[in-house]
């Protein structure tokens, strides 16, 4: 695709999120008719009508929009890091790495804010992607190992969460329900919460874009163009982590969205990094608001938590990919 | 190369009997310490049918079934282990990284959900839960996990490289998919399987070894016949061709053998990770590639680990013990990594 058919796409599938928001504003245990959300949301008043659409619905679809946009984003930088289409949040260990201390906080710190834990599953995060990427190589080494050593790190995690969760007592329920990854009951609040760590990861995404492309073709062809490694390696892991930091205390794990939306928008072919970044956040957002519609709808009035339906549509994708070869490494005669 | 040529730097030949030795001395450790303060003059009245009533219970009905219990168990996975490392020639498959200790999770928790929860909709009645049927839930959702593994392998005709990779993706999936019928199931009974899937001995009794013993003693029976087939299966499929192997009849008989394996102790002791994983790496170091040697070897520590590993989750904690999966994640993940760090 050239520059201007990547736009009309991009602004394609903007317009196919917002349908989706809009839509998502009518349906749940108490459905409500078109017109009522018209009427709600252009003339908000202290109706039950009004409060559904905008303290109920509103900021959890634009929650999911953001989240998924955000850990789209954030899949792309780690795999443009590591040239391995295999990284992603979850793949590489940073989501596990950004829960566990949340969870150990908030069971045996209770005194530490909800407003620290995006720091807190930061420097998790971070310590996270340090061991593997560290196991990996740097993505130099064998790419399998990115992803074995990850899934090594967030098993690790994973069993000390289980741990701690034994002793969270009465509260284990709720962390439980956080843990499957789902955005039921959130607010304006947690949204604006997780919306700078989101931003700084796209904005900065976009303002690299050429630093990212020159490391599409090799670390010595990066260096070669003047791309300081010491740098500029540091600063996109940052970058590929603070979205998912931002994103974990609010919404849990989200599953395979960072893996497929960078793999989904590199098959509508754009062209240049910018555009790919774009079409990568748009399309992040959009499977996690039709993902989050689906869950809530599924089985009105329950609800399930989105983490399994991005799992159950993320898990065939990926054996897609990896039967038609597209997670093939360079090189690699698998 | 010939089936048995020894490899570089022949092994000890006391390795195994040293094993052995360490088998039976982590037995007796475990037997006897505990949390309870039994003098060992207590512990050998009770192993021979006198002592205090409280002493033989402590003894024989807490200690000895959750020990033997581990010993089967971590005998099966590293056996299982050993197996999947060999088939799909990728050092680093194991059991909970392809998906089979999550198949386990996601049973046991629909099992639970539906004999629990939906047979009593008032969820803070206390009632007799089924603990006796986790083992066989557990193992079926290991077995199905085992046939996605299958249908990858042979349906999709993926290489070996592959299968890891999709057997991760099938794990986590099938992981997420418990977790939130987990989290979605909401009832006061909750600890019950978030002790489960901790990996633990906690409150093993006789009837979990007796659940176990079928599985392990047929494993090992099945060992002398498949022996040439694994290490045949250690090349690339041609090549284990011309040496007269049936490939495929042999890469899908031990698939079962050790999905089985895998499964039923995931089944009765919860997923404890990375014993799969560990243990053949472990054996490989100490034996070489002497694969008859490594092959005894990872049986006989697959013992020790989880009979060690308990001991220590059982002593660390206190009245509150450490479960064992969780104390194999602690000491498997350095190795782990260590040894990803070394495979060029």
């Amino acid at each position: 695709m050239d520059a201007r058919k990547s736009s009309i796409a991009i602004g394609c599938i903007v317009v196919a999120t917002l349908l989706v928001l809009a839509a998502g504003l009518m349906p749940g245990a108490r459905t409500l008719s078109f017109e009522a959300v018209l009427r709600a949301l252009v003339s908000p008043d202290g109706r039950i009508e009004s409060i559904l659409v905008w303290t109920l619905r509103l900021p959890r679809s634009l929650a999911a929009a953001t989240a998924g946009a955000g850990l789209a984003v954030s899949g792309y930088l780690l795999q443009s890091l590591t040239r391995n289409p295999l990284a992603d949040p979850g793949i590489t260990g940073v989501t596990a790495g950004a829960i566990a201390p949340i969870v150990v906080c908030f069971v045996f710190l209770p005194s530490v804010s909800g407003l620290y834990y995006p720091l807190v599953g930061l420097a998790g995060g971070l310590a996270a992607a340090s061991v593997t990427f560290w196991v990996a190589r740097g993505g130099n080494g064998h790419p399998l190992h990115l992803a074995l050593g990850g899934v090594s790190v967030s098993l690790f995690l994973g069993a000390i969460t289980i741990y701690v969760l034994l002793f969270a007592g009465p509260q284990s329920t709720a962390l439980l329900f956080w843990l499957a990854g789902g955005f039921a009951g959130r607010t304006w609040g947690h949204l604006l919460q997780m919306l700078p760590w989101v931003l700084v990861g796209v904005s900065g995404a976009f303002l690299l874009h050429r630093v990212i492309a020159m490391f599409a073709l090799s670390d010595h062809s990066a260096a070669a163009m003047g791309v300081q490694l010491n740098l500029w390696k540091p600063v996109l892991l940052l970058l590929g982590i603070c979205p998912v930091a931002g994103v974990a205390p609010v919404a849990g794990p989200v599953a395979f969205v960072g893996l497929a939306a960078p793999h989904i928008a590199k098959l509508l072919r754009p062209r240049g990094t910018a555009l790919e970044i774009g079409l990568t956040a748009a399309i992040g957002a959009l499977i996690v608001t039709a993902a989050d519609l689906v869950a809530r709808t599924i089985a009105i009035p329950k609800e399930l938590p989105v983490g399994i339906v991005t799992a159950l549509l993320g898990g065939p994708f990926f054996v897609y990919l990896v039967q038609r070869g597209r997670l093939d490494f360079k090189g690699e005669g698998a | 190369m010939s089936l048995n040529a020894p490899a570089i730097g022949q092994p000890s030949r006391w390795i195994l009997p040293a094993a052995l030795v360490l088998v039976l001395l982590s037995f007796v450790a475990a037997v006897f310490l505990g949390i309870v303060d039994l003098p060992a003059r207590d512990v050998l009245s009770a192993l021979t049918g006198t002592g205090s009533p409280e002493a033989r219970s402590i003894i024989l009905d807490i200690r000895l079934p959750r020990i033997v219990t581990g010993i089967l168990a971590g005998m099966q996975f590293a056996l299982a282990g050993l197996f999947l490392q060999t088939i799909t020639r990728n050092p680093l498959a194991d059991p909970s990284l392809m998906g089979v200790s999550q198949g386990a999770t996601l049973t046991v928790t629909v099992f639970l959900l539906f004999t629990v929860y939906l047979a009593n909709p008032d969820s803070y009645s206390v009632n007799e839960l089924p603990i006796a049927w986790l083992p066989p839930a557990g193992m079926i959702g290991g077995m199905l996990a085992g046939g996605i593994i299958y249908l990858l392998a042979f349906r999709l005709d993926l290489s070996p490289l592959r299968i890891t990779l999709c057997g991760i993706a099938i794990g986590a999936v099938l992981h997420a998919v418990a977790i939130g019928l987990i989290a979605g199931w909401g009832s006061a009974r909750i600890e019950i399987i978030l002790e489960w899937l901790s990996g633990s001995l906690y409150a093993r009794t006789w009837d979990h070894a007796l659940f176990l013993l079928p599985f392990t003693i047929a494993g090992l029976a099945m060992l002398p016949l498949i022996y040439r087939p694994l290490i045949l299966l250690r090349f690339d499929p041609a090549v284990a061709r011309s040496f007269g192997l049936s490939y495929k009849r042999q890469f899908s008989l031990v698939l079962l053998v050790s999905c089985a394996l895998a499964a039923s102790a995931v089944g009765a002791v919860g997923p404890v990770v990375f014993v799969g994983l560990i243990v053949p790496h472990l054996a490989r170091f100490l034996a070489g590639r002497h694969f008859p040697l490594v092959l005894p070897l990872t049986v006989v520590l697959g013992a020790v680990i989880v009979t060690l590993g308990d001991l220590i989750g059982r002593l660390a904690g206190g009245p509150e013990e450490v479960p064992i999966g969780v104390v194999t994640a602690l000491m498997g993940v350095p190795v782990l990594l260590a040894l990803l760090r070394k495979v060029p």
